[in-house]
């Protein structure tokens, strides 16, 4: 009888311990919320891959978000299906961001997901002979316009004393580069990737792929129109679910690779290849904002925009997100 | 396995010695990983102090003017490089902002050193302006980074001390229940054990003789018990008990008195039991002033009856007078044989002439029934003498003396008789 008593004592004893010892902790919340669909349009790269790796380790399934991708060539198109409300959310670098900040329109950053400074390159052929950047005067050079391919030219231009006007600038589509390169129609393009390393496999020695690493540092972007509570709330739960998937990333690198190696179709080489450029990790510093400030009015300058006005980049900046899913990520002062 | 309760006490002083251990230890460990995230921090506020100096530098600088001196930002670089290649263990997450730190880094080196190759000869302010910019923008990406890096560092500080202290606390609770739950049962164990030794002897002094019976069954305690059991056998053989050897004193003591103080042939008071009742009596009436009457009865002619019927019907007539006698006094009257066919009857608080009605009750008695000898009936009569107590008498010698004398009168004025001695007369 009293071994009995003294047992339920303790046994009540070990459970408030462990009750407090709960509360002590911030308790998880456990209410289901209501989940929203959501479609982001997905630009179709590797530095898309915390979208491809939350998908396949169902990241989302814990957050409110039942999400829909839509795959996309560039961050341009991304950008524009978010423009007209065919997707929620889209992916964007931080030039199509400049460029597109320059227009009269509404939309807003809610977290940069990636960043690389190795993206686009600048592919000549070898047997141009072409050494430098001043030896690209008068030749044709191909980008894709409003993207920083077209950026990454004129700055390249640029610090040799050459403007647009000394070359001649074509524009294609970024899955049609190759192509033109091919058919002779320029004499250098500035592609990205994958087209970079496609470039390589199809033309091998007979291309020249010039070091311009440190002149941009790409990043990528959640984007959506400028945002009400609701959206807010669904890049919240988007966010998450990014979060956790490059939690996996940066802890299960060779998992997330095989991931998107199997998501894009391509060769395990090409992910190796671009994989030490690319730094996965949330965030939405000082510096998005003056790369794009820096980007824009750059564009203005190299006359690679009709748009007249000034960016403003904080106004495309809405950390209300990213600051509920993880506040020491974002780092802006107003 | 069955412990004894020395090895039970072993165990628990060592379960306490491991779990103070256990708890030293994790202490220790916590001490540890918090030690390690103050470290992280530590070195993300440098990074993130450096890169501010670098920032500056770059604003305040004018890279671009002739023959610049790049030595104070190699120094300030190479210094910040050395910075990065000292860091801390880091977690996944820290180590890809500290990557990311470091790819930074490189570029502004790279920016640098491309901005320093040719001085920019050919490139208008423009694209100068822009690259300086660049170069800023690379180190306010540095600065951010380390800003969100000491963020992230803070962050697993509070987890890490969350952590750690909920570990100590579940260490230090289970260590408490476990050791409270062998404290417990050791003194319940004590307890209950002493408990049963002591009902024992409680039990053992009143001569109930009940072995002890262990609820726990430890070497120890058994080890006590048996002795105790064995010594109560031993004494419940041997040993009578006082309470049953003083009801065996009582008894015959009571036997015994009787028989000292009866007369064997009348099995009426005797004449020891007579004084003592006597004196007794006499004794409270000196101090109460209450009455106090005697009665002197002596047999008539008790020799011819012997010599006519034998001793053994003189016997006989001695307890017919003795029945009699018996019949009619009252309860609180006291009779005895005085000696030979003499016989006394004492009566408290009764006046002469209550005494006067018992003695004619008696012999109207005896004259009323006879004792029969071989089928001849036999009276007998009494002489009788009373005497009351008055302030002359002494003793209850004196009584009796008084008494006798008035007995002696009745002989003399013809048997059968009842004669009073009054206050003077027993001058």
């Amino acid at each position: 009888m009293l071994k009995k008593k003294f047992t339920i004592i303790l046994c009540a004893l070990v459970a408030t311990f462990f009750l407090l010892c709960v509360s002590y902790f911030d308790l998880p919340q456990v209410l289901k919320q209501e989940k929203h669909s959501v479609t982001i349009a997905v630009s179709t790269t590797p530095l898309s891959t915390p979208f491809y790796v939350a998908k396949a380790i169902n990241a989302f399934d814990d957050t409110c978000v039942n999400v829909e991708y839509q795959n996309v060539t560039g961050g341009q198109a991304a950008f524009e299906r978010v423009m007209n409300s065919k997707v929620d959310f889209a992916t964007s670098s931080d030039s199509v961001i400049a460029f597109e900040s320059l227009k009269p329109q509404s939309f807003v950053t809610h977290a940069m997901f990636v960043q690389s400074d190795n993206d686009v390159k600048l592919i000549t052929r070898s047997a141009d002979d072409i050494a430098a950047i001043a030896d690209l005067k008068g030749k044709r050079i191909g980008v894709t316009k409003g993207t920083a391919s077209e950026y990454i030219l004129t700055t390249l231009l640029a610090i040799e004393g050459l403007t647009i006007d000394d070359i001649q600038l074509r524009n294609y589509s970024p899955e049609k580069l190759i192509a033109g390169f091919k058919r002779h129609e320029v004499d250098a393009i500035l592609p990205w990737e994958p087209f970079v390393f496609q470039a390589m496999q199809a033309f091998g020695d007979e291309i020249k792929i010039h070091d311009t690493k440190s002149l941009s540092t790409l990043s990528f972007n959640l984007i959506s129109q400028a945002g009400e509570k609701l959206l807010v709330d669904k890049a919240e739960c988007v966010i998450q679910g990014l979060h956790t998937a490059i939690h996996y990333i940066t802890s299960h690198p060779q998992q997330a690779k095989n991931i998107v190696i199997a998501e894009l179709n391509v060769a395990p080489e090409f992910i190796d290849w671009v994989w030490p450029d690319y730094i996965f990790k949330l965030g939405l510093n000082q510096s998005l904002i003056l790369n794009v400030n820096a980007q824009a009015s750059w564009a203005i300058g190299a006359q690679m925009t009709t748009a007249v006005g000034e960016s403003n980049a904080v106004n495309f900046i809405d950390s209300r997100a990213l600051l509920r899913v993880d506040s020491g990520a974002v780092n802006i002062s107003l | 396995m069955k412990l004894s309760l020395q090895q039970h006490i072993y165990f628990f002083t060592l379960s306490s010695c491991l779990f103070f251990i256990v708890l030293v230890i994790s202490i220790l460990w916590s001490i540890q990983v918090v030690e390690v995230a103050i470290e992280r921090e530590r070195y993300a506020h440098k990074v993130e102090s450096h890169s501010n100096i670098l920032k500056q530098f770059i604003r305040s600088e004018d890279i671009y003017v002739e023959n610049y001196n790049t030595d104070s930002w190699e120094t300030l670089e190479r210094k910040f490089d050395e910075l990065l290649e000292l860091t801390p263990a880091l977690t996944s997450e820290q180590q890809t902002i500290q990557n990311s730190i470091k790819s930074q880094n490189k570029n502004v080196i790279r920016l640098f050193e491309t901005i320093n190759q040719n001085q920019l000869e050919n490139a208008d302010d423009r694209i100068k302006e822009h690259l300086k910019l660049r170069l800023i923008t690379q180190l306010e990406a540095i600065n951010s980074d380390s800003k969100q890096l000491f963020n992230i560092v803070q962050k697993d500080i509070n987890i890490a001390i969350k952590q750690q202290v909920t570990f100590v606390l579940v260490i230090l609770s289970l260590s408490l229940s476990v050791l409270l739950y062998g404290a417990f049962k050791l003194v319940r164990i004590f307890r209950t054990s002493l408990n049963e030794v002591k009902l024992a002897f409680t039990k053992n002094r009143c001569g109930n003789y009940q072995n002890i019976q262990l609820s726990n069954k430890y070497e120890e305690f058994e080890s006590i018990a048996n002795a105790f059991n064995d010594m109560n056998t031993e004494l419940s053989e041997t040993t009578v008990s006082l309470a049953s050897m003083k009801k065996t004193v009582a008894e015959r003591t009571k036997v015994l008195e009787q028989l000292s103080n009866t007369d064997p042939l009348t099995k009426v008071a005797n004449r020891r039991a007579l004084f003592e009742r006597g004196n007794a009596e006499f004794s409270r009436t000196q101090r109460t002033k209450n009455k106090l009457t005697l009665i002197l009865l002596d047999c008539d002619f008790f020799k011819n009856i012997n010599d006519q019927y034998g001793h053994l019907f003189g016997d006989q007539v001695l307890q017919h007078i003795c029945a009699v006698c018996s019949e009619e006094i009252r309860n609180i009257d006291f009779f005895a044989r005085y000696g030979g066919e003499e016989f006394i009857i004492i009566l408290p608080e009764s006046e002469l002439s209550g005494a006067i009605k018992t003695a004619a009750r008696i012999q109207s008695s005896l004259a009323n029934k006879a004792i029969v000898f071989e089928k001849t009936d036999v009276y007998v009569t009494l002489s009788v003498g009373i005497c009351e107590i008055t302030q002359q008498h002494r003793s209850f010698e004196e009584m009796i003396k008084d008494a006798d004398t008035a007995m002696y009168r009745a002989k003399e004025n013809g048997r059968n008789r009842i004669e009073v001695i009054d206050g003077c007369a027993a001058q």
